[in-house]
């Protein structure tokens, strides 16, 4: 299918132009941003990112094992300290509140390995060295008989130039 | 106990700024998580140094071992080696994180064997809705997690000698003095670098006075915490009447180890207090011997604690005067060089600014204008 590149100068002109793209139906849109833009994100997909799933798993695996190793330990090689119980909870809340932030910050980067596909190093034709300077980028893939429309949609906003990239 | 202390201010620039929104974060925040992280892998170097037997160091970790033997985890010392550990990842990973959008920068601009290495390092960044979103949640979930963070590591570190009976640290002010300790002396650190680093790299476009400032201001305010420490500690040791404490705090102002316990006072609690006036504030000069004096404070006020604190115990048979051997200053002025060489790396290889952060707010003054402009 065709893949059509507009390239903008502006975030607010990429954010209406990908609003106008979707309120047309297309919803097959890949944007490049030189940083991070709320408006052009929110208006190609307004769900928040699903990394905070990560960091909640992390979070809870991480309290989950401070505790349990602590108590486990200490019961597996006991330390007889006047006939008091082997574990002693509020000393272990340190350590399960460390492991809760360690587990849930690797969680998290994992999450944007996973959301953001990184660590894959393919080839793409349509990114442009532009995109890390100053300019946005915004490709659709649409059908062979749409192209002249999103061409001139995409003009109308703005966009400095338009390709059209065979896949 | 002192770098672990620098360490902070990387930290709270990053994710406390970043979750109170203040903008001015940006242009520093680079620097002062390379800061951090360098001064944390400083100071894991003296767990295995102060072990004493560095090669039964791993004896502090959680292992399976032949002899079914586990770690006390009731001791402040298996505290300090989770609270240590995971500050030092999670401000790895912070860094890195940050770093990503801007070594794809520099992929597209660099040949040879440095592109060779931002490429591998930029993970195939290409800066895609769906990279950004994942980013933007990232940073703002490690800010949030790092935030209590911060606070509990220097909090664990004071407990270490809070936990212990010895007349001097066996204080409930410990936590929130330490951790304002841990801060200030951050900042103050931030600037010695950041000074002439900006005057070097010629970046007083990006890292105005204004930032200057408003770390000047954090200093003050942690100073102002730490000199009412010092009083508490002075008030509650003459209020008490325990007399073992009295005559700890008697020893550290007019005992054997004066010196270093007026310097701590005047660098810390004093000289700052200058920075209520506006003139020094936004004088760079000024603040630059001024952070450099607070270091030097710093510095002493860990000496004074631990030296003046162990030299006389409840038991007169322990007690002693201690004096500083060769090796002990070689170790100190390596752990210097330690920091400042892997800073000046970091320095020659990587972006000191967030270039993706700067060009945020560069773009948007710039829509802004043009928008004003019809």
């Amino acid at each position: 299918m065709p893949r059509i590149l507009g390239v903008f100068d502006m975030p607010g002109k990429t954010a209406a132009a990908i609003d106008q793209i979707r309120g047309r139906g297309y919803t097959d849109i890949v944007t490049y941003a030189p940083a991070p833009f709320t408006e052009v994100e929110d208006a190609v997909d307004p769900k928040p990112s699903r990394v905070r799933l990560f960091t909640l798993i992390g979070g809870l695996a991480g309290v989950t094992t401070g505790y349990a190793m602590t108590v486990w330990m200490a019961n597996n090689w006991q330390l007889v300290i006047g006939g008091k119980p082997f574990s002693s909870i509020p000393p272990y809340t340190i350590i399960a509140f460390e492991l809760t932030i360690l587990f849930g910050g690797l969680m998290t980067a994992l999450g944007l390995f996973v959301y953001g596909r990184l660590l894959r190093y393919e080839k793409d034709e349509l990114y442009d060295t532009r995109f890390s300077a100053e300019d946005f980028g915004v490709v659709v893939t649409c059908q062979s008989r749409d192209v002249p429309e999103l061409e001139s949609l995409l003009r109308q906003h703005g966009a400095m130039e338009v390709n059209l990239v065979e896949a | 106990m002192f770098w672990v202390g620098i360490a902070h201010a990387g930290t709270l620039i990053s994710a406390i700024l970043f979750l109170f929104r203040a903008k001015w974060r940006n242009a520093i925040n680079r620097s002062a998580e390379a800061m951090t992280v360098f001064a944390v892998l400083t100071a894991a170097q003296f767990l295995g140094i102060h072990v004493g037997r560095i090669w039964k160091s791993y004896f502090i970790l959680p292992y399976p071992n032949q002899r079914g033997l586990w770690v006390n985890f009731k001791s402040p010392l298996l505290w300090d080696t989770f609270a240590i550990s995971t500050y030092a990842t999670i401000s790895i990973v912070f860094l890195f994180v940050g770093l990503i959008p801007d070594l794809a920068i520099a992929r597209d601009r660099m040949a040879g064997w440095r592109k060779a290495l931002y490429t591998a390092l930029s993970l195939g960044w290409k800066g895609t809705t769906n990279q950004w979103k994942a980013h933007n949640r990232t940073v703002l979930h490690l800010s949030g997690l790092a935030t209590p963070l911060v606070l509990s590591v220097h909090s664990v570190v004071s407990w270490d000698f809070a936990m212990a009976i010895v007349p001097g640290w066996h204080a409930t002010i410990f936590a929130p003095y330490f951790v304002a300790g841990a801060i200030f002396s951050g900042f103050a650190m931030v600037l010695t670098m950041m000074i002439p680093v900006r005057r070097i790299f010629g970046l007083e476009e990006y890292i105005t006075d204004y930032h200057f400032e408003n770390m000047a201001r954090f200093i003050l305010l942690t100073s102002t915490i730490v000199g009412y420490a010092y009083a508490a500690e002075y008030f509650i040791a003459w209020y008490s009447g325990v007399e073992a404490e009295q005559s700890a705090f008697w020893l550290r102002a007019f005992g054997p180890y004066w010196i270093s316990t007026w310097v701590m006072i005047i660098c810390n609690a004093v000289l700052p207090q200058l920075l209520w006036f506006k003139r020094l504030r936004t004088s760079v000069p000024f603040l630059f011997i001024l952070s450099v004096f607070i270091n030097i404070g710093m510095w002493f006020e860990r000496y004074v604690i631990i030296i003046t604190g162990l030299s006389r115990e409840y038991d007169p048979a322990v007690w002693g005067t201690y004096t500083i051997s060769w090796a002990e200053i070689g170790i100190v002025g390596g752990s210097f060089a330690f920091f400042s060489m892997f800073f000046l790396i970091f320095l020659k290889l990587f972006p000191i600014v967030a270039i993706a952060e700067m060009k945020e707010i560069a773009i948007h003054e710039r829509a802004h204008s043009e928008e004003g402009a019809h």
